[in-house]
């Protein structure tokens, strides 16, 4: 046993039943997902059912979630990020109709800043879930193309792909005049 | 010119929306453990098979290797037994604790008596860890082993327990509910270290 690094084992969880491994995959993860569905959708009820359905996905699932903390965030991440697309998907349809009840609900604010912070924040729902993602993690949770990656379950070279059409659209989306300029 | 950055920080609601409120968190929790919970009893009736299956092969797999490691001319080094135990533990120093440390800021003050030693292993086996390349080590315990685990960690919620291997603290989760048969020991291990450790265990036994 003299010489195997034991010093680096990581803290963790002892788990019976499903029902102790998901209060301990929530009490660990649940504020992370928080703040991505956050950044995924237009309302903090929209977040919290995102966080939600995410997690009840797991319950069906606990057999199957790998086990460490990064294993366990990367699993949550993606079902988060897929069970949005899916949502999105559905929402394309009704598109029309649902940017305008947006709009108006934002207008109802009495500041300028908060209406024109939340037609930003509404804006955002013309980017592709996965692209949003991936701009989310890297503009405001810094990560590495590497680290978004890993957690995304996809290759560095389509994180960079999403991130550079992603920055685009935004720009356009965002910021017309400069969006247009060439 | 404005980056998208800029207007992607300006318009963040993480940075003017209250948190997230605790009651609304732990309704949610509530709502989660307890379709866990629904799930669960649904599935007992097949976990138990497949547990029996599981136990069955684990059993063939540890035979298989420690014979070929008993058999493998090129393994230069002997095989040794691993000490496992389980014991409760304090975030606080009193009489009659020992002190371990875990890592660099943390230490906990462990019980006298394991709950659980070799002796209460029904099966352990590697299985792959956190990252690609590193591997845990998942201990299974005897019915009676599990019994002793539930009865000592009842009583012992919110506060820590430590997996001690050759008498070094490995890890020291905190106790949430009553722990019953089952063990994981995460970290990055190589594959040969884990197999070391789960062999080594099985020597002991």
């Amino acid at each position: 046993m003299n010489g195997l690094p034991l010093a680096s084992v990581l803290p963790a969880a002892l788990h019976t039943t499903a029902a102790e491994r998901l209060a301990a995959l929530f009490d660990a993860h649940h504020e992370r997902l928080y703040r991505l569905a956050r950044r995924l959708v237009p309302t903090a009820d929209d977040a919290l059912d995102l966080v939600q359905d995410t997690f009840l996905k797991a319950a069906r699932a606990a057999g199957s979630i790998p086990h460490g903390a990064s294993n366990e965030e990367a699993w949550l991440v993606r079902v988060l990020v897929n069970i949005r697309r899916d949502q999105w998907r559905r929402a394309e349809v009704r598109k029309r109709y649902s940017d305008t009840e947006r709009f108006d609900l934002a207008a109802t604010g009495t500041e300028d800043a908060i209406v024109a912070r939340a037609d930003i924040w509404s804006a955002l729902e013309a980017l592709p879930p996965r692209r949003r993602a991936v701009i989310v993690m890297h503009e405001l949770e810094e990560l590495s193309v590497t680290g978004i990656a890993t957690l995304l379950g996809i290759s560095a070279i389509t994180v960079r792909w999403h991130l550079s059409r992603g920055r685009r659209e935004l720009a356009r989306i965002l910021n017309p005049q400069s969006g247009e300029r060439r | 010119m404005t980056t998208a950055k800029d207007l992607l920080l300006g318009a963040d609601p993480l940075t003017y929306e209250p948190p997230l409120p605790a009651a609304r968190r732990e309704r949610m929790r509530q709502t989660i453990v307890a379709a866990a919970t629904d799930r669960s009893a649904i599935t007992r009736g097949a976990s138990f098979r497949m547990r029996a299956i599981a136990l069955a092969a684990a059993v063939i797999v540890a035979a298989t290797i420690v014979g070929s490691q008993i058999w493998s001319r090129s393994s230069a080094i002997v095989e040794a037994a691993v000490r496992f135990e389980i014991r409760l533990a304090e975030d606080q120093p009193a009489a009659g604790l020992q002190m371990a440390k875990i890592s660099s800021t943390r230490v906990v003050y462990l019980h006298p008596d394991a709950i659980v030693t070799n002796a209460d292993i029904a099966s352990s086996r590697v299985v792959p860890g956190r990252t690609p390349g590193h591997f845990s080590i998942d201990v299974q315990l005897t019915p009676s082993g599990g019994q002793k685990m539930h009865d000592a960690t009842a009583m012992h919620v919110g506060k820590p327990v430590a997996i001690l291997l050759d008498g070094d603290v490995v890890m020291a989760p905190t106790v949430r509910s009553a722990i019953g048969g089952s063990a994981m020991i995460t970290g990055d291990y190589t594959r040969a270290q884990a197999e070391r450790i789960v062999n080594g265990m099985s020597l002991n036994r």
